[in-house]
């Protein structure tokens, strides 16, 4: 039973790790930045997301209502790619914040960067609309569609591990000077950004606006199979795949190298960091 | 209210999604959604084919690895596809599927090109076209506008580069030869509201309060000015406005009766516009025009002609004979390649020309009524 329904527990893992992996970036920066009454909007953005997640897939799955393929590819490429321009910024900011700390107050860092609320609203929510959607779908698919009521245990619980892992990755942020945070969880979303971006391409090509979906650039399905449990989390972080277009990996490589590049390029020597305590969560 | 939530979500993201579908096709599968069973190394679909209109396959992975299922039509093109069905689960797949013939495939662990089987979609939503001979007529006739729409757009890309080049020998050799090719799908053309006057109209335009451009005001440019340094401008915006058509043009199907239709327009436009040499009026290359008009309407009779004999053999017969005739009266002016010029026919030879249209053009006007019945 358990080998049965494992892979249902890793697509719920994958799809939620897509999500919590930014968000749970987020509401640590915010916790550093001495900025918690952000926090309430972080939620609204979750929470409005998944309401509409549930409720679109509730549609399509209890009436005649359906999605064309294209419209479907569409939604994702489009809040694939507006999810990479709300990544980017908040990349941006972790770069000043963490070239603005040379031994200064956190009270300065706050004013240093400012981070607006719609900005945090529409970050958390486009984190799990993306493949809230998708998710929602699958999740009414296994209700309504599977023998057994193990299916929807193992979907719930590897969305709940994605959450505890996305908590346990903030806790370990938090607790990490602030140079370091702002450096390492930086390096991260790039990595993100550029796998979100690559997805959005993915789905562009799908969707037939752009052509070259079956150019593979590189094909390792042979070496790695894409539904063990090391491949899914890999696809779920950083959505890399063993078989992308030729396209997709242009897109992945033309934002991440100098986006990249220019996140961790020292425009001054930054003094070593002051330690600052930071509050027990 | 069913639309409301999704539609929220949508302008949320700023996505301008044509929700959904309660008034689609309806829904061609009336013993329920096609099961697909998919395991491991099979991909069994109950049906192989379909109705055209919205297909619902329900995919249940008997296998022991996370399957996809794509349904596939020609060169790969994914017209639905479903990921992540898990062993155990069921899926269902709605698919918008017009007429033609498609290829289902499972992919079980996700990778590879799938498990593909042939799938077959047939008949049509729309009335009219439910008669398969008239369906194909709509799906032929798009073939030869596509098979025209390609070099017209080549030969107004090089008219237009001659005409900003200055060379003017050139560009009036090409300019008869680039319209050719419009003039031969012109139904097609006059479908898109003002870009028809935008490419083709004549001086008259001005009087209509349009601006005079296109193909005429270069005509003009070339051979009563003879100075194209000015006409730049309205070069690049003839080849801009072809464009349009074309890729508009190509993505255009005409319904029987337009076909039936085109094919009279085209004659009256010989007789009002070739004929009298109103058309090319300062380089009077009417006659080419007068060819492609005459070409193009034959091509929509081609288009129509297994319907029509199904319908009317002896009207078949009539435009055989009415065609053969024009043709052979018009290839009396023949020049080299092309044709003579309109100011090189007597009044005699234009009657004749006349003569021969209106008896065809008989026949080609009882078209739409046999198509319509």
């Amino acid at each position: 039973m358990i080998g049965n329904v494992f892979p249902t527990f890793l697509i719920g893992l994958r799809e939620g790790l897509e999500a919590t992996l930014v968000v749970s970036i987020l509401v640590a920066y915010l916790v550093k930045s001495d900025r918690r009454g952000k926090l309430p909007l972080v939620w609204l953005g979750v929470g409005l997301a998944v309401a509409l997640s549930v409720g679109a897939a509730a549609l399509l799955e209890y009436t005649a209502a359906h999605l064309t393929h294209e419209q479907q590819e569409l939604f994702d490429a489009i809040t694939s790619i507006v999810a990479v321009c709300f990544v980017t910024w908040m990349i941006f900011w972790m770069r000043r914040a963490a070239r603005s700390i040379g031994g200064e107050l956190r009270d300065k860092l706050s004013e240093a960067i400012g981070i607006g609320s719609v900005a945090v609203v529409g970050m958390s929510f486009l984190a799990v609309a993306r493949e809230g959607l998708e998710t929602a779908v699958l999740f009414f698919a296994t209700i309504e569609g599977s023998d057994s009521p193990w299916y929807v245990v193992a979907i719930l619980a590897g969305i709940l591990t994605s959450v505890v892992i996305g908590y346990f990755l903030y806790i370990s942020a938090v607790r990490i000077n602030l140079t370091k945070f702002f450096t390492w969880t930086g390096a991260l979303l790039v990595l993100v950004a550029a796998g979100i971006l690559k997805y959005g391409v993915h789905d562009l090509q799908e969707a037939d606006v752009l052509p070259g979906l079956n150019d593979h650039a590189f094909d390792l399905s042979n070496v790695i199979d894409p539904t063990s449990w090391g491949a899914q989390l890999i696809a779920g972080m950083f959505n890399l795949t063993v078989q992308p277009s030729v396209l997709e990996m242009v897109a992945w490589g033309a934002y991440a190298v100098p986006v990249l590049i220019l996140f961790l390029m020292p425009n001054r020597t930054p003094r070593p960091a002051a330690a600052v305590p930071t509050p027990a969560e | 209210m069913r639309k409301t939530l999704v539609l929220t979500g949508a302008a949320l993201l700023g996505l301008g999604l044509t929700a959904c579908s309660k008034d689609e096709p309806k829904s061609a599968d009336a013993g329920g959604p096609i099961a697909v069973s998919a395991t491991d190394t099979a991909c069994d679909v109950a049906k192989k084919e379909a109705a055209s209109g919205v297909v619902t396959f329900a995919i249940s992975n008997k296998g022991g690895k996370i399957t996809e299922f794509y349904v596939y039509a020609a060169g790969d093109r994914v017209m639905a596809e479903v990921e992540n069905i898990p062993p155990g689960i069921t899926r269902e797949l709605k698919a918008e599927l017009p007429a033609g013939t498609y290829e289902t495939a499972c992919k079980p662990g996700m990778i590879g090109s799938g498990i593909r089987a042939a799938f077959t979609v047939s008949g049509s939503a729309a009335p009219l076209t439910a008669d398969a001979k008239l369906a194909d007529a709509t799906a032929n006739y798009q073939r030869y506008v596509q098979s025209q729409t390609v070099p017209l757009l080549a030969k107004t890309e090089e008219f237009v580069t001659a005409v900003k080049a200055g060379d003017i020998a050139k560009a009036k050799a090409l300019f008869p030869i680039a319209r050719t090719y419009w003039e031969r799908i012109e139904p097609v053309a006059e479908i898109f509201g003002d870009l028809d006057p935008k490419i083709d109209g004549r001086e008259d335009v001005i009087a209509e309060g349009m601006a005079f451009t296109g193909f005429h005001k270069l005509e003009q440019d070339l051979w009563v000015k003879g100075d194209v340094s000015k006409s730049g401008a309205i070069a690049d915006q003839l080849l801009v406005d072809v464009k349009e058509i074309v890729a508009k043009a190509t993505a255009e199907k005409l319904s029987p009766l337009q076909l039936a239709n085109g094919a009279k327009e085209l004659l009256d436009e010989v007789a009002s516009g070739k004929i009298t040499g109103e058309e090319d009026r300062y380089s009077h290359t009417d006659l080419w025009d007068f060819a492609a008009n005459l070409e193009g309407s034959k091509a929509s009779v081609a288009a129509l002609r297994p319907a029509l004999e199904d319908r009317a053999p002896d009207l078949v017969a009539k435009l055989d004979t009415a065609f053969k005739n024009a043709e052979t009266t018009l290839a009396k002016h023949r020049d080299g390649d092309g044709w003579k010029l309109h100011t090189a026919l007597t009044t005699g030879e234009l009657k004749e020309l006349t003569d021969v249209i209106n008896a065809l053009a008989e026949p080609i006007s009882k078209i739409a009524a046999v198509i319509a019945k």
